[in-house]
């Protein structure tokens, strides 16, 4: 689903260039649940934002579902990136002005989906993930827990193939965190959601089915 | 989609109240000034243009040519409109129009079943049969082209015709005139007019037939002479196809037909030009037309300071909507990451700002619909303010609402949603170096109108205040003026100036036929005995009696002044002013003492003997250059009583002057007025443009305020984190509050620098309209930099002690 080849990213600061990745080569099959670990500035977060495509690399190539992404025009690529991917983060990143229902419903207003499916969609997603109760209350009602619920269902719901989170269990306590994995694991299991996890914690590495170690911009082995 | 933009965009405004609520109501605020001045413009543009033919109405003007020298007025002779209209074919009709110039107030007695009523009215005009034939008003009663057409015939506006018979009808009811100018008798009312919501430069309320008063004699006396008496308003209706420079064109050949001879006897030139009805309120350059004329450097003062407020309104609304959008990239990232294309948040962004004009221009409605009638009140015009009368301004505005919110968003929208979104998400490198300066020069800008209006503000105060406190060359605070309008009242002036004297209260009692401030309608043409006619100079003549010298206390230079001592003075002696002498060419006061001047009439020469020589004084206003001046005695026929006052309770003086007006004269009502109050209404333009221009610079500062302080909360806050750090290091409150205040201060004193100038430049043309001015100081401009540097401080400091003083502790936990 997901091959890197050779990526390196670096920023030219004055005439020394500071790598951020170097001479990356990833391979990742549909249906996998990969936890990539490292120490802060090991370019975790990088490498999770390129295979995103909403960040660009310095040099390299990738190829999504056989597709070069690199050399797609802007509006493919954001075409491609809309039908296939959900993004998790580590601070949520809920709009602040909108409720449980209208964040969730947010990405379907941008795939240009009809009324009564989003209407449908929103039920269904609240139904699943137990947060119908919540659906009129703002982000800053929730728990942080309830919070990053509302972020999986937000992205989600566009049924994505792969799902890129980025620590999303980093400021929940060890119960929330647990629930989260739980909910990932599932829809691994399930409905066959490709996943990308970035985490520091070995527990939580130890829900995917594969770790990729990153330190100073470099898979270790 | 629009319904998911408007519903975050609401919420967004409720979230940010103070931010929200200073950008919409600064926008309104803008808006409504604008708004104001406009319907202004819109009013003085739309003057005359009314009537029906406006278009082949023309009013005819006399050019006075002496020495080269050429002064236009907007009046004719008596006999000019009837030769002008049998002499050129392309005149269709003609009408005189005579302002009753020597009454304030012209008083109406109407007997009602035995009782007699006094009304006194004010705007009256003596005007020919054939006014409402070129003039077409709309009458609630009588016929407009007949009305006039008898001896002793009035029409009068419904105003007046409400008030002296009520609900009855008015036709063919007499009242009784007396009138300074036109007389005293019956006059029988043949028509009531509507006045119109329309402005007109002819103000009139009531109109007196042209015959049937005093005035017909004049006329008649004056049936050949074109020259003379030049008190005439004339206008022309043109044929419908006839050409007004055709016409103009005949003018000089007609003046040496028909004038040449009697102008080379007295050594002086004429012209005549027209100028068209609707050009007569702005574009004549006459000063003496029906109604003042307006002034178009007004316009355009009150235009531009229309405009700069607008925009500063602007520059403020974008400016914040910039600075607030700094704070909402983390939002554009993660909609970013959530699918939205660049297009779908730039229209996000263009919804919110627009929806936020809209607010602004539905308030700026709103509020102009409340002040409207403060406005008219204000800059002393009929000004309303309806949706039938003014949509297509309303739709201007409004489209123009529209734009102020597509460009104040576009900024904004254009620049964030093409952040990526991973710098967007961390939301840091949303404030680059171009937006700051954008910023900053966007507020140096606003500070710059801001100063230019407070220095003006200044100025015009300074001239004002210059203009009420001017050694005029007479005495003009406490003295009361009493009208003698009626033959009644002019008679008793002799037993009422002795009942007076009596009056310990009362310093001084002299009466005459004008005094200063008021129109000097006459003048004569006179020349030393031992020169001729052709060195002749124009004198203004006041008429006067033995007293009235000493109670405006005018001070002799040479000679003396009239008094009763000299029994033997005849209205042959002159007192002169000191201008008098400097023209004719008498080398002092001194030598002018006992000298004979000539005045040429009818082919006889008069001999006028100088008395008394007094110092300059100004019985115009300050607009005008002092004139030759000389006074004459005479023993009766006074229009005014002029009472010098010394107790400092006028109160008890024009108590005392009422009873014993109303002993010697019941059925008229005391009226009065005083001197300085008077003189000042010559400069009420000037009191209302100084009056807008500060309301305004008022406005602009407070919009700009409103700017500076959006911005300076916006600076706060994103420098919460370095002013926590900046306090845990051990930075003073006071530290910090100089660190966010430089950043403010720097673009205001740069601003005041770049106003001095543009503002000394406007100012320094606007003063040159009055011959007697200040100068502007160097005081204005330091006065005006600092008003503007402390309100900047004011303003950026409350934010910025606010900031200082929060506990670092709850700034460094936001990450």
């Amino acid at each position: 689903m997901i091959r890197l080849k050779d990526i390196s990213k670096w920023y030219s600061n004055g005439s020394a260039k500071a790598h951020i990745l170097r001479h990356i080569d990833i391979e990742i099959n549909e249906g996998e649940f990969v936890s990539i670990m490292g120490p802060s500035g090991s370019g975790k977060s990088t490498l999770l934002h390129l295979m995103g495509m909403i960040d660009d690399p310095s040099e390299g190539e990738y190829f999504f579902e056989g597709e070069s992404v690199f050399t797609l025009k802007e509006k493919q690529r954001s075409e491609l990136y809309k039908k296939h991917i959900g993004f998790v983060f580590q601070a949520y990143h809920l709009i602040d002005e909108l409720t449980v229902y209208e964040n969730i419903e947010t990405p379907l207003l941008y795939h240009k989906i009809s009324s009564a499916e989003r209407k449908a969609m929103v039920a269904d997603i609240l139904d699943r993930f137990q947060i119908v109760g919540k659906k009129d209350l703002f982000p800053e009602q929730l728990s942080g827990g309830q919070q990053q619920l509302v972020g999986i269902a937000r992205a989600v719901i566009t049924k994505p193939k792969l799902i890129l989170a980025d620590e999303p269990t980093g400021n929940l306590n060890s119960k929330q965190g647990e629930e989260i994995m739980d909910l990932f694991t599932r829809l691994n299991k399930e409905e066959g959601v490709t996943i990308i996890q970035v985490t520091h914690s070995e527990k939580n590495a130890s829900y995917g089915s594969r770790t990729i170690n990153l330190l100073d911009g470099k898979i270790a082995l | 989609m629009l319904r998911n933009y408007i519903k975050i965009a609401w919420r967004g405004f409720k979230k940010n109240k103070a931010f929200t609520f200073i950008n919409v109501f600064g926008l309104a605020i803008g808006l409504t000034s604008c708004l104001l001045i406009a319907l202004y413009l819109s009013n003085e543009l739309s003057y005359d243009k009314h009537y029906k033919n406006a278009d082949r109405i023309y009013q005819l003007n006399t050019v006075f040519v002496k020495d080269g020298k050429e002064s236009p007025s907007a009046t004719a002779a008596a006999p000019m409109a009837k030769t002008m209209q049998e002499v050129f074919p392309e005149i269709e009709q003609t009408t005189r129009l005579l302002q009753t110039f020597v009454d304030d107030k012209t008083l109406f007695q109407y007997n009602d079943k035995g009782t007699l009523k006094p009304f006194y009215e004010n705007r009256g005009f003596l005007a020919d049969s054939t006014f409402f034939d070129v003039f077409k008003y709309q009458f609630k009663e009588g016929n407009p082209l007949k009305a006039l057409s008898e001896p002793n015939s009035l029409v009068i506006s419904e105003e007046i015709a409400t008030k002296i018979f009520g609900n009855e009808s008015a036709l063919d009811k007499v009242i009784h005139i007396n009138s300074n100018t036109n007389g005293e008798s019956d006059f029988k009312v043949t028509g009531v007019f509507l006045q119109g919501k329309k402005p007109s430069h002819i103000n009139a309320r009531f109109f007196m037939s042209m015959r049937g008063g005093a005035m017909e004699q004049l006329i008649n006396r004056q049936s050949s002479d074109l020259i003379t008496h030049n008190m005439f308003f004339t206008y022309f209706r043109l044929k419908p196809n006839a050409s007004a420079k055709t016409l103009e064109s005949k003018f000089p050949s007609f003046v040496n037909k028909y004038l040449g001879e009697a102008l080379k006897k007295v050594g002086l030139g004429r012209k005549f030009t027209i100028t068209p009805l609707t050009e007569i309120h702005l574009a004549s350059g006459l000063k003496n037309t029906v109604t003042s004329p307006g002034s178009v450097t007004y316009l355009y003062i009150l235009a531009s300071i229309a405009l700069f407020t607008l925009l500063i309104a602007c520059i403020n609304f974008m400016n914040l909507s910039t600075a607030r959008s700094a704070k909402r990239s983390a939002e554009v990232g993660v909609r970013k990451v959530l699918g939205a294309e660049k297009l779908a948040l730039v229209r996000q962004f263009l919804s919110e700002s627009i929806l936020m004009s809209l607010f602004a221009f539905g308030f700026a409605l709103v509020v102009t619909r409340v002040l409207v009638p403060l406005f008219a009140q204000v800059s002393g015009r009929e000004i309303t303010f309806s949706f039938e009368q003014h949509y297509l301004l309303i739709i201007g505005f409004f489209i123009f609402s529209l734009i102020a919110g597509v460009v104040a968003g576009s900024y904004p929208a254009w620049y964030l949603s093409s952040l990526k979104p991973v710098k967007a998400l961390k939301g840091k490198l949303s404030n680059t170096m171009a937006a700051v300066s954008v910023r900053k020069f966007l507020v140096v800008f606003q500070f710059v109108i801001s100063v230019v209006l407070i220095v003006s503000s200044i100025v015009i105060y300074s001239q004002m205040h210059f203009m009420r406190s001017k050694d005029l060359g007479f005495q003009r605070e406490q003295q009361v003026i009493v009208p003698l309008r009626t033959s009644l009242a002019k008679q008793i002036y002799e037993p009422l100036k002795n009942e007076l004297k009596k009056e310990t209260q009362i310093r001084s009692v002299g009466a005459c036929y004008y005094y200063p401030g008021i129109m000097n309608p006459s003048d004569m043409n006179l020349y030393r005995s031992e020169e001729t006619v052709n060195e002749a100079k124009n004198i203004f003549m006041n008429y006067v009696d033995d007293n009235l010298l000493q109670t405006l206390d005018i001070k002799p230079l040479a000679g003396r002044l009239f008094t009763t001592e000299f029994k033997a003075d005849t209205n042959d002696r002159l007192v002169v002013n000191h201008k008098v002498i400097a023209e004719l060419g008498f080398k002092n006061p001194q030598e002018a003492i006992g000298k004979t001047l000539n005045w040429d009439w009818q082919g006889q020469s008069m001999p006028f003997t100088i008395v008394g020589v007094v110092n300059d004084f100004n019985f115009e206003d300050l607009h005008n250059e002092i004139k030759p001046f000389a006074f004459r005695l005479v023993t009766d026929g006074y229009n005014y009583l002029i009472v010098h006052a010394t107790a400092e309770n006028i109160h008890s003086v024009l108590t005392s002057i009422e009873r014993k007006w109303q002993k010697l004269n019941p059925a008229e009502p005391f009226e009065y007025s005083f001197l300085d109050a008077d003189f000042a209404k010559n400069f009420q333009s000037e009191e209302r443009l100084s009056s807008i221009v500060s309301y305004f610079t008022l406005i602009a500062i407070l919009i700009s305020c409103l700017g500076l302080f959006g911005l300076a909360t916006y600076s706060a806050e994103q420098r919460i984190k370095e002013i926590g750090i900046r306090k845990v290091l051990g930075a003073s409150i006071s530290n910090i509050v100089l660190l966010l205040s430089k950043d403010f201060l720097k673009p205001v004193l740069i601003a005041t620098i770049i106003a001095f100038p543009i503002a000394w430049y406007a100012m320094d043309k606007w003063l040159q309209d009055f011959a007697y001015r200040i100068n502007i100081g160097w005081w204005m401009f330091i006065v005006a930099g600092l008003l503007a540097a402390v309100i900047a401080l004011v303003t950026v400091s409350f934010q910025a002690i606010k900031a200082a003083i929060t506990n670092p502790v709850n700034s460094l936990k936001t990450e």
